[in-house]
């Protein structure tokens, strides 16, 4: 089951298992940030490629505004899906 | 008693489970439900999981966006024998498309220079150990071998 909220101090929490069946649900949210903000990794179980094309658009849309999105508390298997795209170099991730 | 997916191989396990999936987006949870029963079923351990799920999913979307003509279900086998997990993805009636052969994705390339989509192949290349692609009547079969951790 997965899950995405705009929690009340304006980070995104994502949770359980964000695949491609979820890309509709996540761009309803993501679509509605106009400025940086925080993505809450921490109940997030798995992410495929299709969750990875939902962040990169949202990431490339803020740069053109001089915004960005920081993510935040993954697990070590979505980290280093994310090390295999090489989105560790264009994304702020602690 | 040995269950019935279970048979002996020359003396060494050989694990297998085998199923049919819809070519839909809503399949990718019964997949994962497929995985999950494999797993416990063998009792393997757990850390595989992610990757399965992974490459599965993507490999499995993959078909169902590109082999648009085709309406047949696709055949998903697991097995383990010996040290190697082993998953075989079967999609009929389609033309061929060697993922083995699939142009590199330059992953240092600059946030502007990115594009939205296309990473899917390039994932499962980085976390099996091996890909194998076959195409024989009309038929796409792609082997992913990943070495299990001892």
């Amino acid at each position: 089951m997965f899950d995405v909220q705009i929690a009340e101090s304006g980070d995104i929490l994502l949770s359980g298992r964000f695949d491609a069946s979820q890309v509709e649900k996540a761009n309803a949210v993501f679509d509605q940030i106009s400025q940086s903000c925080v993505v809450n990794f921490t109940d997030l179980e798995y992410v495929s490629s299709a969750g990875l094309g939902v962040l990169l658009k949202t990431q490339k849309r803020l740069a053109d505004a001089g915004g960005s999105l920081k993510l935040v508390n993954m697990n070590k298997h979505i980290k280093d899906v994310f090390g295999y795209a090489g989105f560790d170099t264009i994304f702020e991730i602690e | 008693m040995i269950p019935a997916c279970q048979r002996a191989n020359s003396g060494s396990s050989y694990l297998t489970m085998k199923k049919k999936f819809k070519r839909e987006l809503k399949s990718i949870e019964q997949i994962f439900d497929f995985i999950s029963v494999f797993l416990e079923k063998y009792k393997l351990d757990d850390s595989i999981s992610f990757t399965l799920n992974l490459v599965i999913e993507e490999l499995f979307t993959n078909m169902i966006k590109y082999n648009t003509e085709s309406t047949s279900e696709i055949l998903i086998e697991l097995d383990k024998k010996e040290g190697n997990m082993i998953v075989i993805i079967t999609d009929y009636d389609v033309e061929p498309f060697d993922v083995t052969r699939k142009k590199e994705v330059d992953v240092k390339a600059h946030l502007q220079d990115r594009r939205v989509g296309g990473l899917g192949i390039h994932l499962v290349k980085n976390m099996v150990d091996k890909i194998d692609y076959e195409y024989k009547n009309r038929e796409s079969k792609i082997t992913l071998t990943k070495r299990l951790e001892r």
